[in-house]
């Protein structure tokens, strides 16, 4: 069975987007924050994460950071969600490549919250196919 | 001439203010006149020249000292001085200068002269004038765009916090749908209690930025510190025992009755208490015995001190940084970031301070410091009230 990573601090988040994962036929594994996330990814690696931006601990945009800078881990296709404007997200994307010299790809997909879970559900099942 | 010109001519020798006053006022301008250095500065003050015409040598203060003063002084340094020199003597004009006059005329005067260095200096003062209500006008523009951006950034930092709220209530109704549509139990469960849960949030939220907007005046009362303390732990006793934290009072008996707020004081005590309960729910080493302890101490200065500490999961130095702003909450959906917010107000409209010492794992001690009144020794009152 394909497995799905959720990273984010919101119980809701978790919650709802777990058992869409188990419904549309997938295993859901939950992470609190990035930290919790990468140890995760470690552990086995999963066929898609989706990562929220804020949260305590690490931020989704370092742990994302760290995913696609990761050789075996940067395959991993990685779906944003967030209620941070994707407008945003790209521009940090930007000056953080600009800062560090390395340039990162762009996510799977972005998905500004509160989204419809259809949609989620669409998304995830083109992606793991 | 609408924008009409005040000049004040100084000089000792009073035909020679005559002299200028009625040539000056032949040209329009308004003029006063004073006969020393004191007068002069007198005058300065009340008649608000847009010019002055200085002469060196005159009892009491001189010219020089004069024009020192004025250009010395954030009020009147802006305004011309042209000084009055006997003789065309290189000295007193380089001395003239170095007090910082800015021009100088020799006497006995051509009259061209004089009438084209008054246009050009009254011309200057217009000038300069226009430059300092433009500054002060870009001061204003400055401040108020920086409270618009103050307002935009809480803005969407509310926004984004509905946001969530929205996304939990969205989720909430999709997981009631499917359940009724599948008849599936288990969702209609899990639904329910996210719409209930984000109900909640709601209300938090608005209760807590009705609290943290209001403009309250603090109500000072005579209250004992210790009583509130006691107070706040009673009323967290019961959810601090259904998650296993054991509450330690240990309160200063040398604590005495004091002038404070004691609602927005047990306020603050609630928030301490309540965070330092949740601290150690998510703590992740659940071998630990969780003990949350509220210390009330009455320092020799007379400032009563708070402590709030716990054993529970501590917090890093990122976290730390941003304890003290808005809508910053690392419970999981649970809070909304303000309570620490409004907790920092109360404090600092008390005059207090609020600190806070963390290690990740280990807990958090959060200590609130009040300069409090003493009202329980008359003596101190008494004493007070003498010396003012």
């Amino acid at each position: 069975m394909k497995r799905v990573l959720i990273v984010d601090d919101d119980i809701d988040v978790t919650t709802l987007v777990s058992k869409l994962v188990e419904r549309a036929g997938y295993e859901a594994v939950v992470a609190k924050n990035g930290v919790q996330g990468m140890g995760k990814v470690r552990e086995g690696k999963p066929d898609l994460i989706i990562l929220d931006i804020l949260m305590p601990k690490q931020s989704g945009v370092r742990m994302y950071r760290e995913l696609k800078t990761d050789e075996p881990l940067k395959d991993i296709p990685v779906i944003m969600l967030s209620a941070i404007a994707p407008k945003s997200f790209f521009r940090s994307q930007k000056v953080l490549d600009e800062f560090a010299g390395q340039s990162v790809p762009e996510p799977e997909a972005y998905i500004e919250k509160p989204e419809e879970p259809e949609e989620l559900v669409e998304l995830m099942k083109r992606i793991l196919g | 001439m609408t924008n009409k010109s005040k000049i004040l001519i100084v000089d000792d020798d009073a035909d020679t203010v005559e002299l200028l006053t009625k040539r000056l006022r032949a040209e329009g301008y308004y003029t006063s006149e004073a006969y020393d250095g004191e007068q002069a500065l007198r005058q300065v003050g009340e008649y608000q020249p847009d010019l002055i015409i200085l002469d060196i040598k005159m009892p009491k203060i001189d010219g020089y000292e004069v024009c020192r003063r004025l250009k010395g002084s954030e009020d009147t340094k802006l305004i011309p001085i042209i000084m009055l020199t006997v003789k065309r003597k290189i000295p007193d004009k380089v001395k003239g200068l170095d007090v910082g006059a800015d021009d100088y005329m020799p006497k006995p005067f051509d009259h061209r002269e004089l009438s084209h260095r008054v246009r050009y200096w009254t011309a200057v003062k217009m000038e300069v004038e226009e430059r300092v209500r433009e500054i002060k006008r870009l001061e204003q523009e400055l401040i108020k765009s920086e409270r618009l951006a103050a307002i935009g950034q809480t803005v969407a930092s509310l926004a984004h916090y509905i946001k969530n709220i929205l996304f939990g209530l969205k989720g909430g109704v999709y997981l009631v749908n499917v359940a009724s549509k599948e008849n599936e139990t288990d969702s209609l469960k899990t639904g329910r209690e996210m719409i209930e849960r984000n109900i909640g949030r709601i209300s938090d939220l608005v209760l807590d930025l009705l609290e943290y907007s209001r403009e309250r005046e603090l109500e000072y009362e005579n209250c004992f510190p210790n009583e509130i303390a006691d107070e706040v732990c009673g009323l967290m006793e019961a959810r601090a025992k259904e998650y296993g934290v054991e509450i330690i009072k240990d309160f200063d008996p040398s604590m005495r009755e004091v002038l404070l707020d004691p609602r927005g004081i047990h306020r603050c005590l609630l928030n301490l208490v309540s965070n330092a309960i949740d601290a150690c729910l998510f703590d992740s080493n659940k071998e630990k015995k969780w003990v949350v302890q509220v210390r009330t101490i009455l320092q020799n200065d007379g400032t009563v001190r708070f402590e709030v500490s716990d054993n529970g999961c501590g917090m890093d130095e990122e976290v730390k940084k941003k304890l003290f702003t808005n809508f910053f909450s690392t419970k999981e959906g649970r809070g909304t970031g303000l309570g620490l917010l409004i907790t920092q107000k109360v404090v600092q409209e008390h005059g207090g301070t609020i600190t806070v010492d963390s290690q990740p794992g280990k807990g958090s001690t959060f200590t609130i410091r009040l300069p409090c009144t003493d009202v329980s020794t008359p003596g101190a009152m008494a004493k007070e009230s003498h010396e003012s």
